[in-house]
């Protein structure tokens, strides 16, 4: 088990900084595909394996930065750069506002309401709310990155805001981690009435954790946007969420594992392209066969203890 | 008022269809406190094993002891795998950590959804005229055969299931099992068995749910499992989720509430206004209609 | 596993993957398919891949085009307009230099700017209006717009049948919006009276709260400008609720499963398209489809996947009459044709704006069979 904890960060990070380079097109879209869901599943993590809280709708977080991105873009001009800001602060402000009423609801009962949620948010999509939203096609020919005047169109420019972001992800998990709400977070995951007992404010550092994994799936969105140059109601299905809320728990909540669960979700299938058809149906036993197997994901996290919510459910529920 | 009573007779037959679904999933919920992701794509299933019963064991036939054979093989593979289903990916679960669960479920629901379309392929099949379209024309208000059927025999099964629960020695021991497990298992109750049993009932149930869409909208699809599972898991939750009665009531109730948004309203607003309903009901209500309160253990 | 040896698999995975993906840079003109081959539109997306390899295999068998044999990549667009765009990128990467497809103009819009910025052309039987409206060089419709169609249905539905209340539905797709507005605003010039303007959620399957309303407005026509999959049950709601109103399918819902969707109820039912393959009068129409069905065991799906041949058809014969694969003198040679290409669904010859001449519409009416027989021919 030492070694699963030892994951070897500067080795991961020169092969990511290099690779675009020993990759052809068509691979270092892939390769795009892969950062910019990471990034995604790992911002589902703080709210789902940071903080305990049965989240199933981050796919639209993740929609409301990319559309953000994509509207300012398309409608009001804006260059993608200058997106930026508010593609994290709207899902941001959003996911503390939706969280509010909702963080303190049982855990099936916030997953059902999450799932409301990302699909209420796909049906104004659709039904094109406001004229901006594009309907059921989505938007579509949007422009490309360029800062300062260098128009970045090129896939590697793209991959390495992709790659920028994913590093960003990560410190700020790391950061996270040691601060002051992260560990609030991890005691209140532990045990909320005991963490409540001592002074800790649960909801407010709940809501915080809401708005900070919403914000970083927002600016997921915008890579996302740049990288297709389109977005699209469908991409962005609660069917989005199950699978970034499948990918942290079988994963184990921790950066490998999470890693590899967007690996094996959304690489391999690019690489056995013959199994296309078969890959849910696969999926779909790998999910159940790991949870008996290793019910705590395959990597599961190491940081303090092991959360309590996975460790002991007993036949009643947490 | 020709329409308000038009819309509430549609209401009424999707209601019913949602109910029986919903039933699979509050039956599951109360003993298990698990929501069992599968049981849509077990409704999708079966409408797409009574198509391959009606084309290859019954020889396309339309009399009414093929249809009636249908529904009963129907229901009978659809039990079969939904003992399958508990055996594989839940009972190994049982005292692993809640959302382990959780994803074994979602897991499962890949599986069968994608099996579907692995064995029937990802086309629309189109289901069998099997019901002759007869229609009465009742001062405005037209009701057809079908509608009529759906209605009539869904009742006819929630109020045997009713009793069944109620009134015989192994529905109390269903409810005892819905209670607290353990107790139930100290007071000699094989709750292996219990579970096995309302994945038989439930199964059933949905298997009949899933024929219905394909006798009522023909056209039945891999993936429409999902659809149909999430608004019959809503109507559980309004109910109260656990609570049989509940789940009938619920899933009358947002059958009516959907048919009247769409009417009234805006169709292409009644997803959403529908889990806009959810949600609220959640927040103010987390229990349901019928639902009791359940002090959550921490 | 240890993880260390978790990563050294799948890097050797990886290593071994590679050298199957490398670009094989042969003598092979590429053609990309891009067309549902999953999804609600699925047996039309295959008609297409089907039609395509056919007419490769053909080409090839008699040496190819200018001596390089056809090579098809097939891309799946599923119907849905975010994996069209992704297909449209996948498709450029690997180095087309034409594509067919895709099925729906949601699908073709989406990719269409893809293909426009790589100089790639794209031949769709996509009727949206809007598909030839942004001036892309690279687009060439092998179907007729949608504005003709309605203007035809509109012409039909006023002047022919001087229906008095007509209620128009459609899905919230490109194409059928569009179908459906143009329609509106037809009938609306020809004097006609809309009494409502509905729009239904495709899939969604229950339509009776939307008809219910409909019937509140005693129509006597109802044109449905929407997909096959919908309509059929659109029809069949309609009758069970005893809306007595005639009901006409736009040229989407030409399709067998319209009337297997329908049931009984298909009986009577009016459906607007362009002649249907088997009524096609022409040699090569004739050969074509005796080919097909000789490779494939049953009748192309539709017209559509034909037309999406002929669009191909008249790529490859630019390309010859130039003597060269550049992309953008074989768009110049079919935005001047002199001389139009017999094709399998009727001449094509292209505007300078990419939208094909002509245009052709039949009215049919489902017989209690569940054949059509021609109502009215333009």
């Amino acid at each position: 088990m030492k070694e699963l904890q030892k994951f070897p960060y500067p080795i991961f990070f020169a092969v990511m900084a290099v690779l675009p380079h020993l990759l052809n097109d068509r691979w270092q879209a892939v390769a795009i595909t892969f950062l910019i869901f990471a990034v995604v599943a790992l911002s589902q993590d703080i709210i789902l394996g940071k903080s305990g809280m049965f989240n199933m709708g981050q796919a639209l977080f993740f929609g409301m930065g990319a559309y953000t991105t994509a509207i300012l873009n398309n409608e009001y001009g804006w260059s993608i750069v200058a997106t930026i800001p508010l593609a994290i602060l709207i899902p941001a402000l959003f996911g503390i506002l939706l969280a509010g009423p909702i963080v303190h609801l049982r855990g099936d009962y916030l997953l059902v309401v999450t799932i409301g949620f990302n699909i209420v948010f796909v049906q104004v999509l659709q039904n094109n709310l406001g004229g901006v939203t594009g309907g059921p096609n989505g938007i579509f020919g949007l422009d490309s990155l360029s800062i300062f005047g260098y128009d970045l169109m090129s896939q590697i420019s793209v991959y390495y805001f992709a790659f920028i972001v994913l590093l960003l992800t990560l410190w700020v998990m790391h950061n996270l981690a040691g601060s002051k709400p992260g560990r609030a977070l991890h005691y209140l995951r532990e045990d909320q009435l005991a963490a409540e007992s001592i002074g800790i404010n649960t909801r407010v550092y709940k809501i915080f954790a809401f708005g900070l994994g919403a914000g970083i799936a927002g600016l997921a969105g915008t890579v996302f946007a740049v990288q297709y140059s389109a977005v699209s109601p469908e991409a962005f299905e609660f069917i989005q969420s199950v699978l970034f809320f499948s990918i942290v728990l079988v994963g184990g909540s921790s950066v490998p594992g999470i890693l590899l669960g967007v690996f094996v979700m959304f690489v391999l299938p690019e690489i056995f392209r013959e199994f296309a058809t078969w890959r849910y149906f696969i999926f779909g036993f790998a999910m159940i066969a790991a949870m008996i197997l290793r019910p705590r994901g395959i990597v599961p996290a190491t940081f303090g203890k092991i959360p309590k919510f996975l460790i002991k459910g007993g036949s009643h529920g947490a | 008022m020709d329409i308000f009573l038009q819309q509430l007779a549609n209401g009424l037959t999707i209601g019913s269809m949602f109910a029986l679904v919903a039933l699979g999933y509050t039956m599951v919920y109360g003993v298990m406190k698990l929501i069992n992701f599968a049981h849509g794509d077990m409704v999708a299933a079966s409408a797409f094993v009574g198509l391959t019963i009606y084309t290859q064991v019954m020889g396309q036939a339309t009399s009414l002891f093929a249809v009636i054979a249908i529904f009963l093989l129907s229901a009978i593979t659809m039990a079969v795998i939904g003992i399958i289903l508990e055996r594989v990916a839940y009972r190994p679960l049982r005292e692993a950590p809640r959302l382990s669960a959780v994803v074994s479920a979602l897991g499962a629901s890949l599986v069968i959804q994608n099996g579907i379309m692995l064995i029937w392929g990802p086309r629309m099949r189109i289901f069998p005229e099997l019901v002759p379209q007869v229609y009465w024309d009742l001062g405005g208000v037209v009701i057809s055969l079908i509608q009529v059927i759906i209605l009539v025999l869904s009742l006819v099964l929630m109020l045997a299931l009713y009793l069944f629960v109620e009134k015989t020695r192994m529905g109390a021991a269903v409810r005892a099992a819905s209670i607290d497990q353990d107790a139930a298992r100290l007071m000699g109750i094989n709750v292996n068995n219990i579970i096995a049993l309302i994945f038989i009932i439930g199964s059933s149930l949905g298997a009949v749910g899933g024929l219905f869409i394909g006798l009522y909208y023909r056209g039945i699809t891999f993936n429409m499992g999902w659809q149909y599972g999430l608004y019959a898991f809503i109507a559980a939750i309004l109910g109260g989720i656990g609570n049989i009665p509940g789940a009938m009531l619920g899933g009358m109730l947002l059958g009516l509430f959907n048919a009247f948004i769409a009417g009234y309203v805006s169709s292409t607003w009644a997803d959403a206004f529908t889990f806009i309903l959810l949600i609220l009901i959640l927040i103010v209500r987390p229990t349901g209609i019928l639902g009791e309160r359940v002090a959550e253990k921490v | 596993m240890k993880f260390g040896k978790m990563m050294l698999a799948l890097a050797a995975i990886t290593l071994l993957a590679v050298p199957a993906f490398a670009d094989s840079h042969g003598g092979t003109l590429k053609v990309g398919v891009q067309a549902p081959i999953t999804g609600s539109y699925a047996n039309e997306g295959q008609g297409i891949e089907n039609g395509v390899q056919l007419l490769a295999e053909q080409i090839n068998a008699k040496g190819g085009v200018m001596g390089k044999q056809i090579e098809v990549i097939t891309c799946d667009d599923q119907g849905t307009a975010m994996a069209a765009a992704i297909c449209a990128k996948d498709l450029v990467n690997k180095g087309v230099k034409m594509v067919i497809g895709s099925y729906t103009s949601t699908c073709a819009e989406a990719a269409q700017k893809t293909y426009y910025k790589a100089g790639v052309l794209q031949t769709s039987d996509g009727t949206a209006d809007s598909l030839t409206e942004k001036g892309y060089w690279t687009f060439l419709r092998n179907s007729f717009p949608n504005s003709a169609e309605a203007e035809f249905v509109a012409n039909y539905l006023v002047n022919v049948k001087k229906y008095q209340r007509i209620v128009v539905i459609s899905d919230f797709s490109t194409y059928a919006d569009g179908l459906a507005n143009a329609a509106e605003a037809a009938i609306k010039k020809l004097g006609g009276n809309v009494v409502s303007r509905d729009k239904i959620k495709a899939d969604s399957q229950n339509f009776t709260p939307v008809l219910t309303n409909i019937k509140s407005k005693n129509p006597d026509a109802i044109f449905f400008a929407g997909y096959y999959s919908d309509g059929g049950q659109l029809r069949n709601q309609q009758m069970a609720l005893g809306i007595k109103a005639d009901f006409y399918g736009g040229d989407a819902n030409d399709n067998p499963d319209f009337v297997k969707l329908a049931g009984s109820a298909a009986t009577g039912a009016f459906i607007v398209n362009v002649p249907s393959p088997d009524v096609l009068p022409y040699e090569i129409a004739k050969s074509f489809i005796a080919d097909y069905q000789k490779k494939y065991g049953e009748m192309p799906p539709s017209i559509w996947g034909l037309m999406n041949i002929d669009g191909m058809r008249a790529i490859i014969h630019a390309m010859e009459q130039n003597k060269s694969f550049d992309t953008k003198a074989a768009a110049d040679y079919l935005h001047n044709m002199k001389e139009p290409l017999e094709g399998i669904t009727g001449q094509i010859a292209f505007a300078k704006d990419g939208n094909r001449k002509g245009g052709a519409y039949v009215v049919k009416k489902i017989q209690a069979d569940g054949t059509y027989a021609n109502e009215y021919v333009q």
